[in-house]
């Protein structure tokens, strides 16, 4: 009995001095990643603007292949393809670059772990902040195609705000379970990225899960069980007056059951990342150098 | 009345050496995976005291890098018990802590900040660092365009400059010319004497601690084996080559 009581009580310890470091750091947080974001867009003679041309070409291809190429461009919900393929995609660019880009981030800035006293905690949370600051600024843009192409979003573009932050905690926790891993070998990196691209095709990004609805029942449960279809359709939801072939539109509340599921693998990547740091935080600057 | 800034209690650091990358990742899932053992600091005990000046000798590999960087909170000991009081500002190796793409200028910057200084405390500073480093014009230059003696030489500026408690210096005076190199020795002096700066100083070149140390600690296999004045220590550390 004791012996459950400490082990609790030690992840709670990790994560109450989680919640402290981070709001002990709160500025120097905020420069870091603009720092970051410096990094990433000055030095290439476009700067800035790959920020948003990366994501168009990326449409772009997506949508010929698609809609061009295997014909299955038809409107779905109610919004041409392109439309119904931005809403969700958006959420995918942040997602795919965190799962990536957060495995790296601990070896990105080993020189805050092996050079000076620093709260490794944090450092996730700023680079996926300066991700974070490009895709509000992608969510803007995306706002402004939907009013101008006639398909102005319906009232619950309200709780969009809702779901972005849920995408970041939850991606901040990975990306502080894989940066510390990552961080003891490169072989984690590795494996995250190419497991990567088959967590995109399984997520109904580009395709719709409720194609699969009728025809295996099982499939479609499993898909959504997906925290990235999850987020992805939420985003939908967002942008979609007819989402998920519902008439008014869907709140997050109207689906409890995928919220409470996203909510427990929020908490087992939670335990995941505390545990990293445990059992981790002491033998990292050892290996990094 | 006694001032203790760094003390160290029994302090012990085990390296854990796995024969691959490999091993070592399944090491963090499995106990059974097995490793060597480095004893890099066997089981041991100081106490500096508020504005000491101490050297710490030793040959490549006696443990002298591996107690700053305990001292800084980079490593942490294996067991044992560590206390240090007083804001560090530590030299480990050159480059410590440069974001390579950043100019010498925003490098001061997010060191600064980093540190949890205020933007303004740091523009109050800025000047005074340039000016240290003599770098010039080169200070608005990326940091990966710079040579070694032009990082350490920021290093060192920033690092003297930012009001430090306990200043830790390893090795980085051994780069830079003759004339940088007297100017940090009047520098690190001046602090000493001034603000009541602690100093922990690590090198080879035992004519420079001599100079500026008053204490010496010699370090053989990750254990003290000499510690005292410091030109008994220095003598002892040369004998023992």
């Amino acid at each position: 009995m004791k012996r459950i009581i400490n082990f609790f009580k030690s992840y709670i310890d990790i994560l109450i001095l989680d919640i402290k470091e981070h709001i002990e750091n709160m500025p120097q947080m905020f420069k870091l990643s603009i720092a970051d974001l410096k990094k990433t867009y000055t030095g290439a003679a476009l700067g800035w603007a790959w920020a948003v041309i990366k994501p168009v070409v990326t449409i772009f291809v997506y949508w010929f292949a698609i809609a061009i190429g295997l014909r299955q461009g038809s409107d779905i919900d109610g919004v041409p393809y392109i439309l119904w393929l931005i809403a969700g995609i958006i959420s995918w660019f942040y997602m795919g670059d965190t799962i990536t880009g957060g495995t790296d981030c601990i070896r990105r800035y080993s020189y805050l772990i092996t050079k000076m006293k620093y709260p490794v905690t944090t450092i996730p949370t700023h680079t996926n902040l300066s991700r974070f600051f490009v895709h509000c600024i992608i969510v803007v843009i995306v706002i402004i195609i939907f009013c101008i192409s006639g398909y102005t979003p319906p009232i619950q573009i309200i709780q969009l705000p809702f779901y972005m932050i849920l995408m970041f905690l939850f991606f901040n926790a990975w990306s502080l379970f894989a940066g510390l891993i990552s961080a003891m070998s490169r072989d984690f990196a590795n494996l995250v990225k190419s497991f990567n691209i088959s967590v995109f095709w399984l997520s109904g990004i580009l395709w719709n899960v409720e194609n699969v609805k009728e025809s295996n029942p099982l499939v479609y449960k499993l898909l959504m069980l997906n925290p990235v279809t999850y987020l992805c359709y939420g985003y939908r939801d967002c942008f979609i007056m007819n989402s998920q072939g519902s008439v008014n539109g869907i709140w997050f509340w109207e689906h409890p059951k995928r919220l409470m599921y996203f909510l427990c693998w929020y908490a087992v990547l939670i335990f995941l990342s505390l545990w990293a740091y445990k059992k981790l935080r002491k033998e990292i600057p050892d290996v990094l150098i | 009345m006694k001032d203790t800034v760094i003390s160290f209690n029994n302090v012990s650091k085990i390296y854990k050496l796995y024969s691959s990358t490999r091993r070592r990742l399944l090491g963090i899932f499995f106990k059974k995976i097995s490793y060597k053992k480095k004893n890099a600091v066997d089981n041991i005990s100081f106490e500096i005291q508020r504005g000491d000046s101490v050297a710490l000798f030793g040959k490549n590999g006696a443990g002298k890098s591996t107690v700053l960087k305990m001292i800084t909170g980079v490593a942490f000991p294996t067991s044992g018990e560590i206390k240090v009081n007083g804001r560090v500002s530590a030299l480990l190796e050159l480059t410590s802590g440069f974001d390579l793409e950043f100019t010498g200028r925003e490098n001061i910057y997010l060191k600064g900040h980093i540190l949890g200084l205020k933007d303004s405390e740091i523009k109050a500073l800025e000047d005074t660092i340039v000016e240290f480093s003599e770098l010039n014009d080169y200070i608005d230059q990326p940091v990966r365009t710079y040579s070694s003696g032009m990082k350490a030489r920021l290093g060192f500026a920033i690092n003297v400059n930012i009001k430090p408690e306990i200043l830790i210096v390893d090795e980085a005076l051994s780069v830079g010319d003759a004339a940088f190199r007297k100017k940090c020795q009047t520098k690190i002096n001046e602090i000493i004497h001034k603000d009541n700066v602690t100093l922990l100083f690590v090198t080879h070149q035992t004519a420079v601690a001599e100079e500026f140390c008053k204490r010496g600690i010699v370090m053989k296999n990750g254990k003290i084996v000499f510690d005292g004045e410091v030109h008994e220590a220095s003598e002892f550390y040369k004998k023992m080559k």
